[in-house]
């Protein structure tokens, strides 16, 4: 076990070097150039180029590189160039917003889509499965801003019950962070939901068409008890998966939610730091995703050999 | 093992419920910031964007003026017809040559953590500015030298007489009076200290600013305890905020809705016409646009009202030059009349038919993507072929530097002094003539009245500039926006400023 962490750690930390490597050069390529975003229309080429020398823009790109990684070794990840603050505490600034968002919308989309995918396909082709298909579609083709915007309209313009917008730290007032998390958590977490009851239902189906199943049934154990005990323990496991990799995804940040949210998390930073190109920002809000996104993943690895006794970890 | 899953199931729905119930409690939607409010309170104002530092000498962004507006203070100040009044200065006097300006600094002014303010913080934040090349170093181009003779006195010298230096100097907060301690430490970024009515307290990257009042303050006592800003980019979420009372004031709001909040009293929406100007330039490096028919075509084939309709609501007054009515400098002059004929009549004179436009806008200013559209529309009647390219503000910025365009749409804001715009844009030497415009009478007029000491010469130097650069269309000016603001019941003793300043110091809260 320990062995296998420890691998997967160093085979991280490979991915990481990539991550950093892939995103230095994609941003070579995009257009824009983040000093003069910086000067704005007042343009004057003595300040460019004073701008540009301080931000280090007039290095070799090699150079530039190198001296990043050395500094991002040491938990350095620069300075951004709108704000001259240093990236590393603005990224991890961002990341409680975030991350509280990114639960509340997964635990209410597990809340939402477990039972709804297990009544569907227990009873398949019944009103309630034609209901849960009907708003899984609703959910992964609506847009979310859309939804976002009709939400503030109803919960908040109309209904006057939760605010429209804005952020409270959960550590300094848990109700007033819940009011204000609530219509994003719902947003964000009804298409996660869409998603997971599509996957929980076929993945019930599958199961329910297993010999163990009828074995089951053939010796007379009740509808329940064959759910709980046989299907559910076995159709879950991928479920654990999807999961975990929507989870994940969200850490990155949900940008246009965020936005219209004005939520202060990594979706956020990311959109500012993209319009502005401040590619330090960039760069740190990526590295820290994707290594978010190992860590998830190396857990539910883990997990896995817990849940399903024919899995094992080395 | 899922009878666990179950119990840990149903414990989160409880949790989830409990937290609904929590947010629900049927009071309604609370208001941010009024825990720390005293008898004057807290005003909760949404602007549209995060200021991207708060360091005045190194920002360009205007969500960050907005908030520093409150915080810094310069020499002298706009008042509300953009004439400069004394601030941190009380007089000034100006030598027989005009090359020397004496400043007498205020009595008793310090920074808000108590320190006083003397006259080396003035000669320190000038040579900030001009020794490290920051954004506005472009201001002090004719300044020799700046000193403090004693500590209530700052000597300016020039190289050349500078009739719009109090402008320069005061125009607005980009050229504020800093404290090197606050500058060394580095939390210039994130915490100023400046001697103006209110006081950075507190920033949380993302969410929000607070301000607090500052006791300290030279001028009268603000009444309010302290100022919020919060970042919000939807304007329909910034509009329901106000309505829903999470916030007292936004200027971000939904221009579709703009002209029918203006009738309403609850919240107060006032709109007044503001300094900046939006127009089209051709690019002269590129045939056939070299030709002065072809961009006097264009200039003949747009209809501005129409253009206004669609980009504004209407909330903007059409203008063929670049300065607004209600400045000292306005100079009536419009010779172009939407005229087809006179447009088709023009291009056969040059040569020119079948042309293709391409017209650059950007998604950073959404009127200018509105306005492309009413354009293309326009120029067709005439048998021109837009093709307009919407891109984002860096690439857009990138072409504009490069010259890859054959047109572009944009705005120039805040203006005061007409240096400042018509230099930069129309001199065959300015930084911003991307468009590379250029004639030897117009260059010799915009030298002549930088220097020109006497008003009335000087005005009518810039009459001539502004005529020719018509005739020659070298931007076709479109027009002058309004600047719109709101703001709830509670608020009173706000007034909309043209340069688009939001001042709270003389702001009052009901509750």
């Amino acid at each position: 076990m320990a062995r296998f962490v420890i691998r997967r750690l160093l085979q991280s930390a490979v991915v990481l070097l990539g991550v950093t490597l892939v995103v230095f050069l994609l941003l070579q390529l995009v257009p824009g150039d983040p000093v003069r975003v910086a000067l704005g229309t007042r343009f004057d080429p003595q300040t460019y180029e004073a701008l540009r020398a301080r931000a280090g823009l007039d290095q070799p790109l090699a150079v530039q590189y190198f001296d990043y990684l050395r500094r991002a070794l040491t938990g350095d990840l620069g300075v951004s160039f709108r704000s001259g603050r240093p990236v590393t505490a603005i990224v991890l600034e961002r990341l409680p917003a975030t991350l509280s968002l990114a639960v509340t919308a997964v635990v209410f989309a597990l809340v939402v889509a477990v039972p709804l995918g297990i009544v569907s396909a227990i009873r398949s082709g019944s009103l309630v499965d034609h209901a849960a298909r009907v708003f899984s579609q609703f959910g992964v083709s609506v847009p979310d801003f859309w939804m976002g915007i009709m939400g503030i309209l109803l919960f908040s313009g109309v209904l006057g019950w939760l605010p429209p917008s804005g952020y409270v730290a959960l550590t300094d007032d848990p109700g007033r962070w819940a009011s204000h998390v609530a219509l994003p958590a719902v947003t964000v977490g009804l298409v996660t939901a869409s998603i997971l009851t599509r996957f929980i239902r076929s993945s019930m189906l599958e199961v329910l068409s297993e010999d163990y199943v009828r074995t089951a049934e053939a010796k007379g154990l009740r509808t329940r008890v064959v759910v709980s005990r046989h299907v559910l323990r076995n159709a879950l496991i991928p479920v654990v998966t999807v999961v975990a990799v929507q989870l994940a995804s969200l850490l990155g940040g949900v940008i246009v939610i965020e936005v219209l949210f004005a939520w202060p998390g990594i979706g956020r930073l990311t959109y500012d730091a993209v319009a502005a190109r401040d590619y330090p920002v960039l760069q740190g809000a990526v590295l820290l995703v994707a290594a978010l996104f190992l860590l998830v993943n190396l857990l539910v690895d883990i997990l896995y050999a817990r849940l399903d006794p024919r899995i094992t970890v080395r | 093992m899922s009878r666990t899953r179950f119990r840990l199931a149903g414990a989160t729905i409880a949790l989830m419920l409990a937290a609904v119930a929590g947010c629900s409690g049927g009071e309604g939607v609370d208001v941010d910031g009024n825990d720390t409010a005293g008898a004057g309170g807290v005003l909760n104002a949404a602007i549209g964007g995060e200021p991207d530092q708060l360091d005045p000498h190194k920002t360009s962004a205007y969500y960050s003026f907005q908030v520093l507006e409150n915080v810094f203070d310069t020499l002298v100040e706009p008042d509300a017809n953009l004439e400069m009044k004394p601030a941190l200065a009380t007089e000034w006097t100006t030598s027989e040559d005009q090359l020397t300006w004496t400043f007498t600094l205020r009595e008793g002014v310090t920074f808000s953590d108590g320190s006083p303010l003397t006259a080396d913080d003035v000669v320190y934040s000038y040579n900030r500015i001009i020794d490290e090349k920051l954004n506005n170093a472009y201001k002090f181009g004719t300044v020799k030298s700046i000193e403090a003779t004693d500590p209530k006195t700052v000597v300016v010298t020039l190289t050349a007489p500078t009739p719009n230096l109090l402008a320069n100097l005061g125009g607005f907060k980009g050229v504020a009076i800093v404290q090197k301690a606050n500058v060394e430490s580095g939390e210039i970024t994130t915490k100023p200290v400046g001697s103006g009515p209110f006081a950075v307290d507190d920033y949380s990257s993302g969410d929000s600013i607070r301000l607090v009042r500052n006791d300290n303050y030279w001028g009268e006592k603000p009444q309010l305890d302290g100022l919020r800003f919060t970042f919000v980019s939807d304007p329909t979420v910034a509009l329901q905020n106000l309505r829903g009372g999470e916030v007292h004031w936004t200027d971000n709001l939904p221009p579709q809705q703009v002209p029918a909040l203006l009738d309403g009293d609850d919240p107060s929406v006032r709109s007044v016409p503001s300094t900046d100007y939006w127009y089209l330039a051709l690019n002269q490096a590129r045939k056939p646009y070299d030709d002065v028919n072809v961009r006097r075509a264009v200039a003949f084939a747009l209809d501005r009202e129409a253009i206004t309709k669609a980009a504004k609501f209407g909330l903007a007054t059409v203008n063929q030059t670049a300065i607004p009515q209600n400045s000292a400098f306005y100079y009536e002059y419009a010779p172009y009349t939407h005229d087809v004929s006179q447009a088709t009549q023009l291009l056969d004179q040059a040569g020119v038919n079948g042309l293709t436009m391409d017209l650059m806008v950007t998604s950073e200013y959404p009127e200018t993507v509105t306005a492309a559209q009413v354009v293309a529309s326009q120029l067709a009647a005439v048998g021109i072929t837009v093709e307009i390219r919407t891109l984002d503000f860096a690439q857009w910025l990138d072409e504009q530097g490069a010259g890859t365009f054959d047109s572009f749409m944009l705005g120039w804001l805040g203006n005061i002094d007409p240096d400042e715009f018509y230099y930069a844009q129309h001199h065959s030497d300015g930084t911003f003539n991307f468009h590379e415009y250029a004639n030897p009478d117009v260059d010799r007029l915009l030298d002549q009245a930088r220097t020109e000491t006497d008003q009335a010469a000087r005005k009518q130097q810039y009459e001539q500039v502004a005529k020719q650069i018509v005739d020659d269309a070298s931007y076709i000016y479109l027009y002058n926006p309004d600047v719109a603001q709101g703001w709830s019941k509670q608020v009173s003793g706000y007034e909309v400023r043209t340069d688009r300043a939001i001042r709270f110091r003389d702001v009052a809260l009901a509750r």
